[in-house]
């Protein structure tokens, strides 16, 4: 059946009236967020941060009501993906993914656009201590052997960790026991580390103690950083002087308006509240983390006086 | 294991294996999307399905990617992912001599083989053959990348200095951007994006595509196709026979590609061109490697895909990821709260059996589609190439955008493009080029490792002992005798038959 052309123009009409209202509506009470959010994850696919975002994006879509968008920028150990960060529009519509202190320590070298002080954080979400690891059959089976042998062989230990962060964070370890080893840094992340520390091709290795939480079949930690035990690590013992701490949290460009920045926090401290995101976050080995934006900026400046040496 | 079996043909785990085989097939054959971008954008699907089928899937992709590479290293000179640039060696040499469709059903049935043989090992050698692996430390690594170097001598059809320039290029590009290890920006001029390296997939893209595009431009006036095509009944049947009547060949290439796989770190790109040196090296009639010889092919493919499954042993004994795709599939495990390493192998052994299965699985339908849509993709190169031309460039701009969200790598691409364009006038191979861009991420940081590692030893004690390392060189020194003497007795040759041609002016060419 043929319909007459008075139908069409209607038809036509009408759904231009109502697209004009719609719009209308839309502007006048535009509220934030309308559209999706791109979520910026400055490492490969898989690693630590892949893990924090792809727990989170359930959480944040449900709370913020549209899509949040993962895309990787990687390279330059974060700094490519923090830089684009740094660049984009401050409106709420481009957060990225954050581990301190790698965005401090990587911020020290040369030619970086950023200053990790200056980003609008929305909060951190979890965070590891640093754990001192051997693979199960090394012959040193306590921190007091493994310091023995440090100490009477003196620079013949060695010790993987990544990169630099690895080297300064071990840096503090070892001044604390009094030990010199020589530091093998890996890079490309700990994946590479683990097989090296199997294969006793180094004596011991440095990194997040999720790590040693996830290879406890092959793997013994020495012991921990910070002021208290490990409940995923029982019987592990605590160096309190050693601050080494990875955080994992999400920020935004600098100047980001405050009132956005509390929504995508509320959002982001629903997200994180979900039983099924802190059983993986406990899972993994990590301590799961609470923030207000003030919170955060404070927890980053820390990390920056810290490491400004 | 039976168990596993069964639970992978079921038909859930069978569809969605199939989809994931599928989409493989389109990510692997885009520039620019590899298997792990491939496999990191299909995660949160995943999470809709059982955890069986939801990882049948992403190990369908991915050893469907390993094939599927083929395809635009075969038709246009431009491997699909980096994993595929030893296939383009002599599989787009075919294509001018009207053997596209043969070099690419021969690669689909190499692929199959490749992955049946790697699975295999997952299934039934994880065990033993990681304990070799983890003997490979800082210094081993460095070894076999500078053994893998040697390959040179097989690429560099004409000067063998060219050759080594082009080597020493790719590893120079290779260094820009911060050291590894000890973090030190190179040749960056404080330009940030510099810092994060030249990404070795728009590296890649920019070698091998953009001067193909440039030559089929400077010669649209010679020819208006790639190549003349017509498609052939009962070529598939013939080429499997072909490949087949070849057995040592084979598991020669898919040995070394399963060993290399499970090395974490090394991946299907060495995999394959360890591969198909060595196919060059055991081969009586080495003349005509690099000039369209289905082995080079094969031996190419088998590997990659070998190393596939191979790739996830360290995963599932370890807990350690054997390449990128394997660490996004260890990613997506982990969401789910599973522990991938020897616990879940205990406590869930079904699923890493199943997971087996099905990329042995996933390798067969791999090969039923692939020979079936052969024929199909055969007719890009019937594309007139005032069309190709510009749809090639489209696709290496997307792709080199594409692999890390960053325009300044199609500036990257767009400039070794031209520059291997400009150079391979002056006789350069793009081969050993792109070798270097591949292989520095490996030599550097392991010898980094290695040399820090000396610090508390000695350097002697560190490169030179140890059974692996012993054999490393002794293939090394091996590999390059054999390549000088070769090279001698053509030269030996040469001059002995340009005498005879002088004095006794017989026409013809040697041989």
């Amino acid at each position: 059946m043929k319909k007459h052309p008075i139908f069409w123009a209607r038809a036509v009409l009408g759904a231009f009236v109502g697209a004009v209202f719609a719009v209308a509506a839309g502007g006048a009470n535009a509220e934030y967020p309308d559209k999706p959010i791109t979520f910026i994850v400055p490492y490969s696919p898989g690693g630590g941060s892949d893990q924090q975002a792809r727990r989170l994006q359930p959480g944040l879509e449900k709370a913020l009501g549209v899509e949040v968008r993962i895309i990787y920028k990687t390279g330059g150990g974060g700094a490519v993906g923090f830089s684009e960060l740094w660049r984009s529009e401050p409106d709420g519509y481009t957060i990225s993914n954050v581990v301190v202190p790698n965005i401090v320590i990587t911020s020290k070298g040369e030619g970086i656009g950023f200053k990790p002080a200056e980003f609008s954080y929305i909060g951190m979400t979890a965070r590891a201590v640093g754990a001192l690891m051997v693979p199960k059959n090394s012959p040193y089976k306590s921190l007091a052997q493994f310091v023995a042998a440090a100490k009477a062989n003196p620079g013949k230990l060695t010790v993987a960790g990544v990169g630099s962060t690895g080297a300064e964070n071990f840096a503090e370890l070892a001044d604390i026991l009094g030990i010199k080893t020589a530091y093998v840094p890996v890079s490309g992340g700990v994946g590479k580390m683990i097989p090296m520390l199997l294969g006793n091709h180094v004596d011991a290795g440095m990194t997040a103690s999720s790590h040693a939480v996830k290879h406890k079949a092959n793997i013994d930690t020495l012991v921990i950083a910070g002021p208290e035990a490990s409940a995923a690590l029982p019987g592990v013992p605590y160096e309190s002087g050693w601050t080494y701490t990875t955080t994992w949290g999400v920020m935004a460009p600098p100047g980001t308006p405050a009132d956005r920045v509390a929504i995508l926090n509320k959002a982001l401290n629903e997200a994180t509240a979900d039983p099924k995101v802190k059983e993986l976050v406990t899972n993994n080995g990590l301590l799961q983390m609470r923030q207000t934006p003030a919170e955060a900026k404070a927890y980053v400046e820390v990390a920056v006086k810290k490491f400004s040496k | 294991m039976i168990e596993g079996l069964l639970q992978t043909l079921t038909p859930s785990v069978m569809l969605w294996l199939t989809v994931g085989v599928m989409i493989g097939m389109v990510v692997g054959t885009l520039p620019g999307l590899t298997a792990t971008m491939g496999t990191a954008l299909l995660v949160p699907f995943t999470f809709a399905l059982p955890t069986d089928a939801g990882i049948a899937m992403l190990g369908g992709l991915y050893v469907c990617a390993m094939f599927s590479d083929a395809i635009p290293a075969v038709l246009v000179n431009t491997p699909g992912t980096p994993a595929a640039m030893a296939t383009a060696f002599d599989g787009h040499p075919m294509v001018h001599q009207g053997r596209g469709q043969e070099a690419i059903v021969a690669a689909c049935f190499a692929s199959a083989f490749g992955t049946l043989f790697g699975a295999g090992c997952y299934l039934l050698l994880a065990w033993p053959m990681i304990t070799i692996a983890l003997k490979f430390g800082p210094a081993e690594f460095f070894w076999l990348g500078i053994f893998a170097l040697t390959i040179i001598g097989s690429l560099a059809s004409g000067s063998i200095l060219k050759g080594l320039a082009g080597g020493a290029i790719g590893l120079l590009i290779s260094s820009i951007g911060i050291s590894h290890g000890n973090e030190i920006s190179r040749f960056t001029y404080g330009i940030p994006e510099l810092r994060g390296g030249i990404s070795l997939v728009a590296g890649l893209i920019g070698i091998f595509a953009v001067p193909q595009v440039l030559s089929m431009v400077a010669d649209l006036r010679k020819s208006d196709y790639i190549a003349d095509y017509k498609s052939k009944r009962g070529v598939t049947l013939q080429t499997v026979k072909n490949v087949l009547s070849n057995p040592i060949h084979g598991i020669r290439s898919a040995v070394i590609g399963s060993f290399i796989g499970i090395l974490p770190g090394a991946g299907s790109p060495i995999a394959a061109l360890v591969s198909y040196n060595e196919a060059v090296r055991w081969s009586k009639d080495k003349s005509k490697f690099g000039k369209g010889d289905l082995r080079g092919v094969t031996a190419s493919e088998i590997a990659n895909n070998a190393a596939a499954p191979a790739a996830m042993i360290p995963l599932v004994t370890l807990g350690v990821p054997g390449s990128s795709p394997a660490a996004v599939i260890a990613g997506a495990l982990m969401l789910r709260g599973l522990n991938p390493g020897p616990e879940l192998f205990q406590s869930d052994g079904t699923l890493v059996y199943t997971f087996g299965w099905s990329l042995l699985v996933a390798g067969i339908v791999t090969f039923i589609l692939g020979s079936l849509f052969a024929p199909l993709l055969v007719w890009i190169i019937r594309i007139p190439l005032r069309l190709l031309a510009p749809l090639i460039m489209l696709l290496a701009v997307i792709g080199a955008y594409a692999i890390r969200n960053n325009i300044f790598d199609v500036y990257l691409m767009l400039g070794l493009g031209v520059f291997v364009f400009l150079v391979r006038r002056l006789g350069f191979h793009p081969g050993p080029i792109g070798l270097g861009l591949i292989l520095g991420p490996i030599i550097e940081p392991s010898l980094v490792q290695a040399l820090y590692i000396a610090d508390a030893t000695s350097i002697g004690h560190v490169f030179f002992t140890g059974t692996i390392n012993i054999i490393l060189i002794v293939l090394t020194i091996l590999s390059i005798a054999l390549v000088l003497w070769a090279r001698w007795k053509d030269h030996v040759r040469e001059r002995a038959s340009t005498r005879l041609e002088d004095r006794t002016e017989v026409v013809g060419e040697p041989e």
